[in-house]
């Protein structure tokens, strides 16, 4: 893998969580020139699968992918011989400050390359009391079970068509997802003076 | 009189046990609900969560200073491997260049790491197997001298906080580097020994010969790395796959097996990866050149550039990953850890699937977890 | 902890030296205390009180120096058990560490010595814990029944063991060994109820795991036994023990009396004296070169025979590489998961006991009980010109002990030396087994029990009845 740095395109702007410091601006990164489609955009491409490039994560290939059209990417990716991304690493959740992204790195077990899908959903989009609605593959790739089940544990995105998305890591009783930016924890485990606290 | 040819239907209910999270062989606390008929285990429903300590969460709300230190407690077998995928991700982001003495000493101290994490593995799945007694503490004496080595450069015997964003913390003597010559040379004699006792034991063999089948197409939809993919006949390691640090420059095999993908093959191709470790050690210690040992100062002051990435080592239990979102700040802004063992531990259900209760902890010893590296 | 000491660090061999010393001291010092402790109860039970009583002019003296004599031998198991129990888990504690090179318990007493003492104290004073939902009642009563069998079973032992002494012939049973059998296989019906009572599933295991193992190993044990009294031609295990008299030869794990002849000849050769080689040889195998045969084959069936019961017996006293019934690494504890304070104690008191026992038996049965293994023709101790001098100079002190207070009984003395070395090895082999061997599966214990050992048993059945004919034994 090159260690060459390339900075993102897009500047992201931080969101402020209430009880958090303020977190410095971003140095203005340079004008990066706008990204086109790689390897797998083009075969998606052709698959007739609408795939939206984005700034290259350290020197990786990175799309962005529509929510529906997620099941079926994967699954070509995963079985067509030209492409053959069969080795799902890890399904994460990033709470950005506009959107919240589920993020897949897709390796191959035969060959070196690597590309990571991003579906996005945008903050705006989601209902109040709902949690951003993304269509399971755990029935497809069973790495993505547990992975879709702690990504909502911790994230709270729904991964639709899961058969058993049930909070993992912490217990099933758990309010909230504590790795959103604006998660407040309600108890404070390590503060003594409060009443509700465990100690 | 009529002879009965065929036995009545003979029906019994099914049990549901506890195993866990309070048991001698779940290593640490795991807790698995197992439906049982009779002996045999009818479903299995592992539940995590137990030593659950917010290992993102904290690396989120602390500075990058802060965090490299708390790191080795996500797989405390390890440490030098969470503290190099760490690395290894903000520096990939950072762009910063590693002296090259540090990467030696990097490859150095991980591979030792390697060996000791083997070995508590060697000595504990024997417990497991009901050896409670006897050979179990032979790899733990040879652990022990490893754990010196890190006490000396690191000043810890487990969280080391040894490999740093850009480098490492401290250059050992030559003093060191001699005693550590010394057990390489003395190493391979103790494994041979081991061997002698374990690897052929019939009581060993039955255990564990084709016992826990885990076939490539399954190892693969799970997302299964490391030793216990190879002993399923996959040749993916990392160290030579995709080639980092100064791996490029060492010549080892990697062990792969690719006969049953049971339990045994697993302990083989760990017990072959401690020989291959120390011949990189051999090699690293011939080759190790002088110079500066850190690229980026060490202080509260520490920043990573802004941008995201992916990177990812070749830990024990397979690829330890790191995907890291940084904005520039002196915290990162997402911090995402991949675990092989929580991968590894998926895949334990479909292994258990119609076994008997015996073959659970050989099974599941065999799969080489650690549960705080499956909590974080 | 820094490991620069010795016993980690050092190379294989000589960093032990001194923790072998220290075992030895250890173990040899904990075998007089015990035996010198019982011996001591006995004595004066049995022959000082009584001896007291025999000037007196009290009524019931004669009556009262009866008791004492009945109630000696339960006295001197009542005081073994519990001290050996203790010393046998030092000793376990203590060798195991020296196999796997560590320190062992080493802060109680002088080098650890009183470690299991302290033990013993902490698991009385702690509270006794019976878990919601357990049936109090088999709860309680499972360690007595698991106890109990130890201490009766022991009983006919006594007397082999130690040269029939009068103290010891309390039951003059003409079926001891079967006794000594059925009383050990009572205990697994007390590690059932303890699995059932405890209201827990992994104690339910144990125990239904324990009671399949017994029955399945029960039987090949017997077997074994059973042949070499077929071969003994009684069931008493003091005629055994005696059989069994006069060297390595002529012990029951030697073709179980095949080469007694040979034994007899070989001393007629060395002592030239009596009757000539040839015609010993002729009385005692009449058939020429089938006798020979005969002889060979009871040779390797009771060596045989000894394997698969040690085999058995570890099964039965659910030892290492069969100890599924607690197997620690899936069972938690098995059938004593809910016991705590006295009545684990108890439970462990008994294990350990019953392997004390399984090796009583097999030095009975099979390594000659109280023999010394030199052959009569070897033993310089039998040439009265060595040990005469010895025995003239020590006479004045001995003579007073021996014949007066009756505290030394020199045939006793040597036979219970004897047994307590033998038995104490098996011991120790039993400890080294277990650590070595990981724990066989269930099924393949099943396996292992019901298609090699029992078929091998009674081939082995067969074979020796027909070998038997065609030599003569204790002519």
């Amino acid at each position: 893998m090159s260690e060459e740095n390339k900075p993102a395109d897009k500047p992201e702007e931080k969101p402020v969580p209430a009880a958090k410091p303020v977190a410095p601006a971003a140095p203005a990164p340079e004008p990066a020139p706008p990204p086109s489609l790689g390897t797998y955009g083009k075969m998606l491409k052709e698959k007739g699968i609408e795939c939206t490039p984005m700034a290259l994560s350290t020197g990786v290939e990175t799309i962005e992918i529509a929510p529906a059209q997620l099941p079926a990417a994967l699954k070509f990716l995963r079985e067509s011989p030209q492409a053959q991304l069969d080795f799902l690493v890890t399904v994460s959740g990033v709470d950005s400050p506009d959107t919240i992204d589920s993020v897949y790195h897709l390796w191959s077990y035969t060959k070196t390359d690597e590309l990571v899908i991003k579906v996005r959903v945008p903050k705006a989009n989601i209902p109040a009391d709902k949690l951003p609605e993304v269509p399971s593959i755990a029935s497809y790739w069973q790495t993505a079970d547990w992975h879709e089940r702690e990504t909502y544990d911790l994230v709270g995105i729904r991964y639709i068509g899961h058969r058993y998305l049930r909070r993992i890591l912490n217990p099933w009783d758990w309010e909230g997802h504590p790795l959103r930016r604006d998660y407040k924890q309600l108890v404070d485990a390590l503060n003594d003076k409060n009443p509700e606290s465990f100690r | 009189m009529t002879i009965q040819t065929k036995l009545p239907e003979f029906k019994t209910d099914e049990m549901v046990i506890n195993l866990g999270p309070q048991h001698p062989a779940t290593h640490g606390v795991l807790r698995l609900i197992l439906t049982l008929d009779g002996e045999v285990v009818k479903h299995t429903e592992p539940v995590l969560g137990h030593l659950h300590r917010a290992q993102e969460w904290q690396g989120q709300n602390r500075t990058w200073f802060q965090y490299q230190a708390l790191i080795d407690r996500v797989d405390y077998l390890s440490g030098m491997f969470t503290s190099w995928a760490l690395s290894r991700a903000a520096e990939v982001i950072d762009g910063t260049e590693v002296p090259r003495r540090a990467e030696f000493l990097r490859v150095l101290c991980a591979e030792l790491n390697r060996i000791s994490s083997h070995l508590l593995w060697l000595g504990t799945y024997l417990i497991d197997l009901g050896a409670l007694y006897g050979f179990p503490f032979y790899p733990f004496i040879e652990r022990e001298k490893i754990l010196t080595f890190f006490e000396e450069i690191s000043g810890q015997r487990m969280m080391y906080n040894y490999i740093r964003i850009g480098g490492v913390q401290r250059d050992p003597k030559a003093e060191w580097f001699k005693k550590v010559e010394e057990f390489t040379k003395d190493f391979p004699k103790r494994v041979d020994e081991w061997e002698a006792i374990v690897t052929e034991n019939p009581i060993f063999l039955n255990r564990t010969k084709g016992i826990g089948v885990l076939t490539k197409e399954v190892a693969q939809a799970y997302g299964v790395t490391g030793p216990t993919l190879r002993a399923s006949g996959i040749d993916f390691d990392l160290r030579r796959f995709k080639p980092y640090s100064v791996y490029p420059e060492l010549k080892f095999d990697v062990p792969v097996y690719n006969k049953d993908g049971d339990t045994w093959d697993r302990y083989m191709a760990r017990i072959q990866e401690m020989r291959q470790s120390i011949e990189i050690i051999k090699q690293v210690l011939d080759m190790i050149p002088e110079g500066e040992i850190m690229s980026k100062k060490q202080n509260a002051g520490l920043r990573i550039k802004a941008g995201e990435g992916f990177a990812a080592v070749e830990s024990p239990r397979g690829i330890l990953g790191c995907y890291i979102t940084s904005n520039g700040s002196d915290k990162p802004y997402r911090f995402r850890w991949r675990n092989p063992s929580f991968s590894n531990l998926s895949v334990l259900p479909p292994l258990l699937e119609e076994r008997p209760i015996s073959d659970i902890m050989a099974i599941f010893g065999s799969l080489d977890i650690i549960l705080p590296d499956v909590d974080r | 902890m820094k490991i620069d000491g010795t016993v980690v660090r050092g190379d294989h061999f000589s960093g032990n030296i001194a923790e072998i010393r220290k075992f030895a001291v250890m173990s040899l010092s904990w075998l007089t205390v015990i035996f010198v402790a019982v011996w001591g109860v006995c004595w004066a039970l049995g022959i000082f009180i009584p001896m007291c009583l025999a000037n007196s002019s009290f009524d019931f003296a004669a009556i009262l120096s009866e008791v004492c004599k009945a109630l000696t031998p339960i006295a001197a198991v009542l005081v073994f058990i519990p001290i050996n129990a203790m010393f046998m888990v030092l000793m376990e504690r203590r060798a195991l560490a020296l196999f796997t090179r560590r320190n062992g318990p080493n802060r109680v007493g002088p080098d650890g010595a009183l470690q299991t003492a302290a033990d013993a104290v902490k698991l009385l004073l702690k509270e006794d814990i019976t878990p919601t939902g357990a049936d109090a009642l088999m709860f309680t009563l499972a360690p007595i029944i698991f106890f109990a069998p130890s201490i009766f079973g022991a009983l006919p032992l006594l007397a082999a063991v130690t040269n029939n002494h009068k103290l010891f012939q309390i039951v003059d049973l003409p079926t001891g060994i079967f006794y000594v059998l059925a009383a050990s296989s009572v205990p697994v019906v007390g590690i059932v109820m303890g699995g059932w009572a405890s209201n827990n599933k992994y104690s339910l295991m144990g125990g239904l795991r324990s009671a399949a193992q017994a029955i399945s190993y029960e039987i090949p044990l017997v077997l074994s036994l059973v042949t070499i009294c077929l071969l003994a031609g009684t069931l008493d295990v003091v005629s055994i023990a005696y059989q069994q008299s006069g060297g390595l030869l002529n012990w029951n794990i030697l073709g179980g009396g095949a080469l007694i002849g040979l034994n007899k000849a070989i001393a007629a050769l060395v002592s030239s004296s009596g009757a000539p080689f040839a015609e010993v040889m002729n009385a005692y195998y009449p058939y020429g070169w089938l006798s020979f045969v005969g002889a060979a084959v009871l040779c390797m069936c009771t060596v045989i025979l000894f394997g698969v019961y040690l085999i058995g017996a570890c099964a039965e006293i659910n030892r290492i590489p069969f100890d599924l019934p607690e197997a620690e690494s899936e069972l938690v504890s098995g059938y004593n998961t809910e016991y705590s304070g006295i009545k684990f104690a108890i439970f462990f008191l008994a294990e350990f006991t019953n392997l004390f026992i399984v090796s009583t038996i097999a030095v009975v049965m099979f390594l000659g009980s109280g023999d010394c293994p030199l052959p009569t023709w070897l033993n310089p101790l039998s040439y009265p010109a060595v040990y005469e001098p010895l025995a003239k100079a020590l006479s004045p002190v001995l003579s007073v002990l021996i014949n007066d207070l009756h505290l030394i009984n020199p045939p006793t003395f040597w036979a219970a030396l004897w047994v307590i070395f033998k038995t104490y090895s098996l011991i120790f082999f039993a400890i080294l087994v277990r650590g070595t061997l990981p724990r066989f599966r269930i099924d393949q214990l099943m396996d292992f029990g019901w298609k090699r050992l029992i078929p091998i048993t009674l081939v082995i059945f067969v074979l020796v009845a027909f070998a038997r004919g065609v030599i003569n034994f204790h002519v």
